[in-house]
């Protein structure tokens, strides 16, 4: 039967990963995006406070 | 390893691995940078959203910038009364459906207390085209202390809901070159 | 119905009869209150922008209400409720504790929505989704909100006691699954905020009998109490449904249990923070309650979602990694099912929540920050960010799962399911960072006619603005189209779909 309209995480769900710990727990392509992340944040963040400090003076 | 839909057996509570102690300890560290950033401005910045706050029914409220126009009017715009505070003083601004109420004439770099609340509904004060925000609740006198640092005109739009003439609620504010501001305050008593 | 079960024959769970026909119609209410929100959006969103202006002001304000209520309150609760039961009677094989009691809470939610509806539509509340006293409404719209939120409430009660009829029955092994644990953290969190809920709706309505008073400016308070933890809610459930998402598809592993649970704890412990976001530029607080209450000085549940934003990628890069892809920095993501409208969902919310809804909220819950951003469009540009291409793309990412899983049928029209993410995330890209950035020239949210052809003064906003509007209307088109398509597909497939095979009974 053809599996047409059902995700594919349903006909063929994932292999069970391999049942050790991984001891390693090497992640680097997730850590190069969560910098690019902390990057933009910081920029926006910082942005935010320029703008600010352009407005009259207010106490 | 396991997925986030299996039930976890066992001891799970474990010591995290490097990368992952390494991206917290980061983040918390970032966190502790927003936070610091609040009181670094109120010491060193100079905008803070402070002020002098007190409580106050509708009516005192309306009378006061009621006195307060009375005693500064110089002229009517739109209908609206025009009024030039000298400086340094208390000034006033009523939001009511669907107005801003005066009409505010002041000096560039002169602080006055800006006093603003509201007579019936909240109302958002919205400084057009600086943008400063406040909210304007009814009770409540909000008196920020300003220093308007450029002149020009300036408008105040409501940007809080009020009701279904609430586009018609524009505001204005002029602002007086820092030129005019030595002469008149060189010319006042 | 009885206390019948069946065997899922893909995931090998035990589903019981009662648990299928909850979450069924719960998700079936849902779809209907996102249709009328969806309308309602397209209609509004044409009226801001300024070069079509298609509604008149009392029609505009009026279906800003239902857009936010049904979008806010209807659709995301409903969804949560099918959430709740099937993070606890399905994912731990258990019966659903209570089902009349679970149907009665059911009747009521659906009794409190309609009364809301006909305020609504009949002009009767044209208050915002906020509705701030004094702004007045018939007094059946609060009574209409807090019956469906003592329905809720009756809902959250039996997930706790469905948890407690599991671990009792011993329906699994060791701890609940991650993605059970954080469905209770929202579900703490929603007892949280439907208790702001009853402290603020039960006064206002007995305000709007001319009963008492209530003060404006405490309404504004206790009202954040659940305006935003409603929203907390919708971030834990989200962020449960990743972890749900990146099992599903691509074997996600939880990296550490401890971690992640704990960043869970912390949105229930740092809950409040969010909703004094909403006061800062109010006259009722000084300014230590402004810093304390942003932040708790920590900041922990930015924390806490910064520490998911890691472990939901990082946890389907070493699932990915463990069954071969190692090769370089990216294949992990490369090779994944991106033609799966489960997995590019997935992707999609986290990024729109993290990068645009989590950095501008964070920017604009800053206290002076907040003087230019406070009610201007940058406000609804974050928010349609976090819960719409956040929230609700995840919750759309997780239908196409539970339509073949709960529902037993296939997903109809496959190939506009396949890029219904796509075009729902893109426009959506596109409309809330367009209507951040018209709002940072102080365009003001909720407003009917930001060219002010009627006011007494002149307001010219800079031309960018009316480009910057344009390009949000385009985005917006694009997002409801993709919504359309989800709404056509779920419907189509739950009620005339093809079957999948029947699952054994057990």
């Amino acid at each position: 039967m053809s599996f047409h309209g059902v995700p594919q995480g349903v006909t063929s769900p994932p292999a069970p990963a391999s049942a050790g710990e991984d001891e390693s727990h090497k992640t680097p392509g997730t850590l190069v995006l969560v910098f690019v992340f902390l990057a933009a944040f910081v920029v926006y963040y910082f942005v935010n406070w320029k703008l600010l400090s352009f407005l009259w003076r207010i106490g | 390893m396991h997925t986030g839909l299996e039930s976890p057996t066992g001891v799970w509570w474990k010591p995290a691995h490097r990368t992952e102690k390494l991206w917290v300890a980061i983040a918390f560290g970032w966190c502790m940078v927003l936070f610091a950033m609040m009181p670094l401005w109120h010491w060193k910045g100079g905008q803070n959203p402070t002020g002098i706050r007190h409580r106050v029914t509708a009516e005192a409220f309306a009378q006061r910038t009621q006195e307060f126009i009375d005693t500064y009017q110089v002229g009517e715009e739109a209908g609206i009364p025009v009024v030039e505070p000298p400086a340094g003083s208390d000034i006033y601004l009523v939001g009511a459906m669907w107005s801003w109420r005066p009409v505010l004439r002041l000096r560039q770099g002169v602080q006055y207390t800006l006093h603003l609340s509201s007579v019936d509904v909240n109302h958002g004060f919205n400084l057009y085209p600086i943008n400063v925000n406040f909210q304007v609740v009814p009770g409540y006198d909000y008196g920020l202390r300003v220093t308007p640092t450029a002149a020009g005109e300036f408008q105040i739009v409501c940007n809080e809901f009020c009701g279904i003439g609430h586009h018609l609620m524009v505001g204005k504010v002029i602002v007086l070159p820092a030129e005019q501001t030595a002469a008149v305050t060189g010319g006042a008593p | 119905m009885s206390d019948r079960f069946r065997l899922c024959p893909t995931t090998g769970l035990k589903v019981h009869a009662q648990a299928d026909a909850l979450i069924k119609a719960n998700a079936v209410v849902a779809t209907v209150a996102l249709l009328i929100g969806g309308v309602t959006a397209v209609l509004v969103m044409l009226t801001r922008w300024q070069a079509i202006h298609l509604l008149p002001a009392d029609w505009f304000y009026r279906l800003l209400t239902v857009h936010g209520m049904n979008m806010l309150i209807f659709f995301i609760l409903f969804f949560e409720m099918a959430v709740l039961y099937f993070a606890s009677a399905v994912l731990l094989n258990s019966r659903v504790a209570a089902p009349k009691m679970a149907w009665s809470a059911f009747v009521l939610m659906v009794a409190g929505t309609g009364l809301v509806e006909w305020t609504m539509f009949t002009g009767r509340a044209d208050v915002l989704f906020t509705s701030y006293v004094p702004l007045r409404a018939h007094p059946a719209f609060y009574l209409g909100v807090i019956l469906f939120a003592v329905g809720a409430l009756v809902v959250v009660s039996i997930f706790f006691a469905t948890l407690v009829v599991a671990k009792r029955e011993k329906t699994y092994q060791g701890s609940v699954p991650l993605v059970t644990f954080g469905a209770a953290t929202a579900a703490i969190i929603a007892v949280i905020t439907l208790g702001h809920g009853a402290a603020i709706y039960i006064p206002t309505f007995l305000w709007s009998l001319n009963l008492m008073h209530v003060d404006a400016q405490v309404y504004r308070l206790v009202w954040w109490g659940l305006g935003h933890s409603s929203q907390q809610i919708n971030v834990a459930a989200m962020v449960s449904v990743w972890y749900l998402l990146g099992g599903l598809t691509v074997g996600a592993v939880v990296l550490n249990e401890k971690i992640s649970r704990s960043a869970f704890v912390l949105y229930v412990l740092f809950i409040s923070m969010a909703s004094a976001h909403h006061l800062l530029v109010d006259p009722g607080m000084g300014a230590a309650w402004k810093v304390w209450n942003t932040s708790y000085a920590m900041y922990l549940a930015v924390l806490a979602s910064m520490v998911h934003g890691f472990t939901v990628p990082a946890g389907m890069e070493l699932g990915q990694r463990l069954r071969g892809y190692t090769k370089g920095l990216f294949e992990w993501l490369r090779k994944a099912p991106w033609g799966d409208p489960g997995f590019s969902a997935l992707v999609f919310s986290v990024i729109i929540f993290g990068f645009v809804g989590g950095i501008t909220g964070v920017t604009f819950g800053t206290e002076q920050i907040n003087i230019i951003a406070h009610n201007t469009l940058r406000i609804p540009g974050h928010f349609h960010a976090t819960v719409v291409g956040g929230t609700a793309l995840a919750f759309m990412g997780v239908t196409y799962y539970v339509i073949p899983l709960i529902f037993r049928k296939r997903i109809a029209f496959w190939p506009l399911a396949r890029i219904q993410p796509y075009l729902f995330a893109g426009g959506m890209l596109v409309f809330s960072v367009a209507m951040t950035f018209a709002g940072t020239f102080g365009v003001p949210r909720r407003h009917w006619d930001i060219s002010f052809q009627q006011a007494p003064f002149e307001v010219q906003y800079a031309p960018a603005v009316d480009l910057v509007i344009g390009v949000m209307a385009v985005g917006g088109l694009v997002a409801a189209l993709g919504g359309g398509i989800y709404i056509l597909v779920t419907v189509w497939s739950v009620f005339f779909g093809q079957p999948m095979e029947k699952g054994a009974r057990a």
